[in-house]
């Protein structure tokens, strides 16, 4: 009896709460999506969600290919890191644009580079969705030209590749 | 016996409902940064992780709520018991294997499980104490909206028996 009485309620209170989550995420400008991108050897992972800013489309997914597009020295490397972290150690020649800090310095990036600056963003690898959300940004303020480097400075580092 | 004390069972049931609805807040409002903390406990199957992200913080939420206004408290501290439990294990076994996940990133939620995870334990353990005490209490409980579905059981009961006799 006490068994069946606890059961019921817990089902109330469940059903309630399974609902309400799903009623919530679907009507939320942050809901995410029902199954997310978590496999990190098909890109940057992420929840899928309205507010989540990974396009697979910009990404360079090989450290090789990254380092060609280095080695033309065309394109102006960009690290979406804390500043500690950019001051650690970074790609060589890699710009700092924390992206928790990016509107109190896009305004001087945009007096340095012009809109058609071939840009590539990093961070700290697939686990890390800032280099993406840094794209973002970029273009919203008009930047035409901006990939993605998905394995980030950790990627680039293990390969033996120039840093600072 | 301390543990029987009507005032205790509303202070440990208040205390863990309201820490349960503080959880859930920040989860609710950033919900995929949680999704990448229960990604980063590497214990569970990838295609359940947003739907853990999703109903997790609600369940929270529900349940935490169900213990301050005093809704089927018993059932809610078993569920929250549960979770607890179950946030135990996960955190002890990372910690024995040494599993530490930083994705690196800035995020929303401040809880950096990783960096502090004994912490953590000791902290549900002791929650996990307050929802015993809610759970194994048997006297009276003060300010509950809906204590139980019983007395609704025993008036169905009750009309049953009279539409018998009649």
């Amino acid at each position: 009896m006490h068994f069946k009485q606890t059961t019921s309620e817990v089902i109330i209170l469940l059903g309630i709460s399974v609902v309400a989550a799903f009623v919530v995420n679907y009507f939320s400008p942050v809901g995410i999506a029902l199954t997310g991108q978590w496999n990190d050897s098909r890109g940057v992972i992420s929840t899928r969600g309205k507010d989540e800013a990974v396009v697979p489309d910009l990404e360079i997914e090989d450290v090789t290919v990254a380092k060609q597009i280095f080695d033309k020295k065309q394109s102006l490397f960009v690290d979406a890191r804390s500043q500690e972290s950019y001051e650690d150690g970074h790609i060589k020649g890699a710009v700092s644009l924390p992206v928790n800090r990016f509107a109190s310095m896009i305004k001087s990036f945009q007096k340095r580079y012009g809109r058609s600056q071939p840009i590539v963003t990093y961070c700290s690898g697939r686990t890390c969705g800032d280099s993406h959300r840094l794209a973002q940004l970029l273009f919203e303020h008009g930047f035409e030209n901006v990939s993605v480097f998905i394995d980030g400075f950790p990627g680039w580092e293990a390969e033996g590749f120039p840093i600072e | 016996m301390i543990l029987d004390n009507i005032w205790l069972e509303l202070f440990s049931r208040w205390l863990l409902g309201l820490v349960f609805i503080y959880a859930s807040y920040q989860k609710i409002l950033f919900p995929s940064d949680f999704a990448k903390i229960i990604y980063g406990y590497d214990l569970f199957p990838l295609a359940l992780i947003n739907l853990m992200a999703i109903v997790l913080p609600f369940v929270e939420l529900c349940f935490g709520l169900a213990l301050v206004i005093g809704i089927f408290p018993r059932s809610a501290a078993l569920i929250l018991n549960g979770i607890l439990l179950a946030f135990i294990l996960a955190l002890s076994i990372n910690l024995i294997r040494g599993h530490e996940f930083d994705c690196g990133c800035f995020s929303s939620l401040k809880t950096s499980f990783a960096s502090s995870t004994g912490h953590w334990i000791v902290r549900d353990i002791i929650l996990l104490s307050l929802g015993l005490q809610v759970f194994f209490y048997g006297g009276f409980r003060k300010a509950c909206l809906i204590r139980n579905l019983k007395p609704y059981t025993v008036a169905a009961e009750k009309r049953q028996t009279l539409s018998v006799d009649k």
